[in-house]
């Protein structure tokens, strides 16, 4: 008996041994994205030769999907459950406490403490990485949310950048320029009517002095987050979105991110900064303009916009977790990601890219309005990543829509939308 | 009175002429923009042949390989259901059609009873099911999971043209020896032929087109199938109506190629009297 | 030996039968066993707070599920009557042999043969505010462009439509089938008796059809009731829920929301509609051929 398990030792021992010396380790590594997949392709590629130079003893392919952002999410759902294996996925900043408390995402304390470059990124940025204390991913990169205009329709109608900067002026604006553009089938001012409207409300409910969100003691002397947004500074901004849909702005609900401007659908549009790879390689950046704000109800005051951005993390069910985590900080390297960023432009959430000339030169350089984007990042804001805040967000999308399509007026809606996220804060 | 019947015929051709507008604007809308050059695409007004007719839109889309490799994906699992399905669903109609057993009436009662369970409801458990006994992310699970689809409605249409053959025929064959098994295989089978057809179309169009389960069964972006592949790629490209219409086009050859090849049957099928009640 | 042959077609149902078993009735117990739980998808692979049947309470509180449930009845409703009234006619059409009968039947077909996922992008884009091929066609005729799928009062009717496109074909291949099993003698007969289309239709074409229509509508039914892959696609349930039938609220409260235990408890409800539908379509198909 002893000399068979002895033989059969050996015999492995020669079979692994010849194996090793044969054939490479072959590694796959899997990772779900969201999209737009360019910028993945553009990352993964290079991550790949890089990861592969660094292990010359494995063989690691990596093989990722990109899907649409509202599937990317049934998808993270899905993979919960079914506890999925996986290595590397996008995280929106928003959901970040949701799936770190489910358990899917890795608690990466330790590794973010030996890799020692947390410190090179921007302090809100960090905080977003963390839950319950914990390091659950790496917020990657950020973006603002700024007001783009093709200069020569805004030109023919008469109407003067400046003007699109107070509430009024924007309403006016989209009387100046529907004469103009609707008969070359463009339509003059585009607004959200998707699924991340709360986003684009966001930015009026903060420059009123509002917020989503805050913490407050309940009885017991525990500290909660209340929703405050149905405050009148939530009234008021909600308000402006009344206002533009009573002068015949349509609430658009597809929405291409960006593409529908750059094919010259509409004349003004509030969308991120990622709108600018958007536009063919070849485009005139000087026909369209830039204002790094959102529209205020008064002039001179100060405006806001709101910052998002994604996390790449580690899940839970990662068969490598070693190799998974070795990919994302080469994903987090300055000389991989500033290309990228650069690309298809997006922000930087690293001190290092963004303040040494050596990277932030590239981002002047190739991203177009680069340093009029960087004055709206002191406006900007996050929203919380509170396992509830999914909940909320579409609570506060409903009282949108709500307000959007007549039935309720802001007042109504917000109360409403705030009763309902005080149940699910567990109040 | 001739006249008469001559204007409601023309009527009648009238009322089929809008009814094919309606119902082929669309593809033919498709099929033209899925040749035109982008800036086409986007015109104002549109045109409704394409003035420079191009192809890039399909070289796109062959480009990119997860769209080419999901619809030979979907092949793999889609073919071996549709033969798995109608042998099973044949050999329960056979059971129905040729003996008459305790239980039986309320049996056929119940399998068309559960053709009433919505499958959306059993997404849910499926998913916790299939994961726990491993059949997520394979193509064994998605093709057992595909078998629901159908069954219910292959037996019913099954029987109903197995009721069709005479007896006697088998008869016959069984005084010269033929086995059970035989007399399904080599009397009835063969001569039901228009009915296994449009069984084996049905079941290949639920199964080709079946979006659900196979978006929660399979997260491996190897093995996904063509109309999950379609889905992400529309997503992420939906603006580009060229892209959109060129990858409709492509997700609708299977399904041309059916018509084509297989019109007869399925005329012959239906008119066969398959889905009587 | 005598048994065994007894067994024999109890044998050949075993693989059908524990097929459905599996995948049709099995669930159903997860569904429950969901549902009487508070499940949440960060509660999904821990331990299950047992809640009974709070779930059922609170969801017929719910204005959304309410509201998703009216939406349902609408949709259902339109989209069955719809495609069994021009399913039935085009059929009634076909059957007369005007001329190319049998080139409009297999372009009739088409639409049914297209995949949920296929149609409703290609209708969604038809649909689309400023490109789809409806508002250019309106605007090329100096016509205000409508608000087809981004006007809450406006997008039902616009899914019904496309789910008519989609299903039709199917009422129309089935009615076809079965008025050829009518007996043209029997018209002729009428015919001489002096009866008028419209009493031959009431009289006899009907009354034979009815277990054919009975089947027809039970089948279109429950796929009407249980699609939602084309809403998800075409509008995502928006603007404001106004295209959020039961089904997609379902779905989405248990794969966007994470909510599994409120989409189970939504799922077993829809179970029981569907099988109160049922049993009355089957009692009355049962009655008719008594």
């Amino acid at each position: 008996m002893l000399r068979k398990s002895i033989v059969m030792l050996v015999i492995c021992g020669l079979l692994l041994g010849t194996g090793v010396i044969l054939a490479k380790d072959q590694v796959k590594l899997t990772a779900t994205f969201a999209a737009p997949k360019d910028r993945w392709d553009m990352l993964m590629e290079v991550a790949e030769e890089i990861i592969n130079e660094r292990h010359p003893d494995m063989d690691i392919e990596i093989s990722y999907e990109v899907l649409p952002y509202a599937q990317a999410r049934s998808k993270l759902i899905t993979m919960t459950a079914g506890e999925t294996p996986r290595d590397l996925v996008s995280v929106d900043q928003i959901w970040l406490g949701e799936f770190a408390k489910a358990g899917y995402l890795k608690d990466i304390t330790f590794e973010v403490a030996k890799w020692g470059r947390i410190d090179e990124f921007y302090p809100k940025n960090v905080e977003g990485c963390i839950y319950d204390g914990r390091f659950y991913g790496l917020w990657s990169w950020t973006d603002v949310r700024v007001l783009w205009y093709w200069k020569d329709l805004l030109n023919e109608a008469g109407v003067e950048p400046e003007d699109l900067t107070t509430w009024d002026g924007y309403i006016e604006a989209y009387e100046k320029l529907k004469p103009v553009t609707l008969s070359k089938g463009i339509q003059p001012i585009h607004l959200v009517g998707a699924g991340h409207s709360p986003d684009m409300w966001f930015p009026y409910l903060w420059m009123s002095g509002g917020d989503i969100l805050e913490l407050r003691k309940d009885q017991y002397g525990t500290e909660k987050y209340f929703p405050v947004f149905d405050s009148d500074a939530g009234v008021k901004a909600l308000g402006f979105l009344q206002d533009q849909v009573g002068a015949g702005i349509k609430p658009q609900i597809d929405h291409y991110w960006g593409a529908e401007f750059a094919d010259k659908k509409f004349a003004v549009m509030l969308e991120g900064s990622w709108l600018l790879g958007k536009f063919p390689d070849d485009f005139d950046f000087s026909k369209i303009g830039m204002v790094p704000l959102f529209p205020t109800p008064e002039e001179d005051m100060t405006s806001s916009t709101m910052m998002g951005g994604w996390i790449l993390a580690v899940p839970s069910t990662s068969e490598h977790p070693e190799l998974a985590w070795e990919l994302l900080t080469i994903l987090e390297d300055p000389d991989v990601l500033t290309p990228m960023l650069a690309e298809f432009g997006y922000l930087p959430t690293q001190k290092t890219i963004a303040e040494d000339p050596e990277y932030a030169s590239v981002l002047e350089e190739s991203i177009p309005f680069f340093s009029e984007l960087t004055k709206a990042l002191p406006i900007g804001h996050g929203r919380p990543n509170i396992p509830q805040y999914p909940t909320i967000a579409e609570n506060i999308r409903m009282a949108i829509e709500e307000v959007y399509y007549g039935r309720k007026d802001p007042e109504a809606a917000l109360e409403d939308a705030a009763e309902k996220s005080k149940s699910v804060l567990g109040w | 009175m001739r006249k008469k019947k001559k204007v409601i015929r023309f009527v009648l051709f009238l009322i089929l002429i809008v009814f094919t507008i309606y119902t082929l604007a669309p593809i033919v809308w498709v099929f033209s923009t899925s040749f035109k050059t982008k800036a086409e695409a986007n015109r104002f007004p549109p045109t409704i042949i394409p003035e420079e007719p191009t192809m890039e839109n399909y070289v796109f889309l062959m480009n990119n390989s997860q769209m080419v490799r999901s619809f030979f994906n979907s092949l793999i699992v889609v073919i071996p259901a549709t033969i798995l399905c109608v042998a099973v669903s044949a050999l329960a109609a056979f059971a129905f059609s040729r003996y008459s057993f305790a239980g039986g009436k309320t049996l056929l009662v119940i399998i068309m009873g559960i053709f009433m369970i919505p499958i959306t409801m059993n997404v849910i458990p499926l998913y916790l099911i299939f994961q726990r006994m491993g059949l997520l992310n394979t193509y064994t699970g998605v093709i057992i999971a595909y078998q629901v689809l159908v069954i219910p409605l292959n037996i019913f249409i099954l029987k109903n043209h197995f009721d069709t053959i005479p007896k006697t025929l088998e008869e016959a064959a069984v005084l010269d020896g033929c086995s059970t098994f035989q007399r399904l295989t080599k009397i009835i089978m063969p001569l039901s032929w228009p009915g296994l057809a449009i069984s084996a179309i049905f079941t290949f169009r639920f199964s080709w087109n079946e979006f659900v389960l196979p978006l929660l069964l399979i997260s491996d972006p190897d093995k996904m199938v063509f109309q999950v592949a379609i889905y992400n790629f529309l997503g992420l490209y939906r603006i580009d109506w060229g892209h959109l219409s060129a990858s409709i086009v492509f997700g609708m050859l299977p399904i041309v190629v059916i018509i084509v090849f297989f019109q007869k049957q399925l005329i012959q099928g239906i008119q066969k009297g398959s889905l009587k009640g | 030996m005598f048994k065994l042959k007894k067994l024999i077609p109890y044998l050949m149902l075993i693989p059908a039968l524990a097929l459905m078993f599996f995948l049709m009735i099995y669930p159903i117990f997860w569904n429950v066993d969901l549902a009487i739980h508070d499940v949440e998808i960060s509660t999904l692979n821990k331990v299950w707070d047992f809640i009974g049947f709070k779930n059922f309470i609170q969801i017929f509180k719910n204005e959304r599920f309410l509201e998703s449930l009216r939406v349902s009845l609408f949709f259902v409703l339109g989209c069955v009557t719809l495609q069994f009234v021009i399913g039935f006619a085009i059929a009634r059409i076909l059957v007369e042999k005007i001329i190319g009968t049998k080139i409009f039947r297999i372009l009739f077909i088409f639409p049914w043969l297209l995949s949920a996922t296929i149609v409703g992008y290609s209708w969604r884009w038809l649909y689309n505010d400023f490109s789809g091929l409806i508002n250019l066609t309106l605007m090329g005729f100096n016509i205000e462009p409508v608000p087809w799928i981004s006007s809450p009062n406006v997008a039902l009717i616009s899914l019904i439509i496309a789910n008519v496109w989609f299903g039709t074909p199917f009422s129309i291949l089935f009615q076809e089938s079965a008025l050829l099993t009518i007996d043209h003698q029997l018209y002729e007969a009428a015919h001489i008796d002096g009866a008028s289309p419209f009493k031959c239709l009431t009289k006899i074409t009907l009354p034979l059809l009815r277990p054919f229509i009975a089947i027809n509508l039970i089948l279109i039914t429950m796929w009407t009731i249980n699609i939602f892959d084309l809403q998800l696609i075409m509008t995502n349930g928006g603007p404001l829920n106004s295209t959020t039938t039961a089904s997609l609220y379902m779905y989405k409260q248990a794969f966007e929301q994470g909510k599994m235990s409120l989409g189970a408890t939504v799922g077993v409800i829809l179970l029981a509609i569907n099988l109160c539908i049922s049993f009355v379509y089957l009692k009355l198909l049962r009655s008719e051929r008594a």
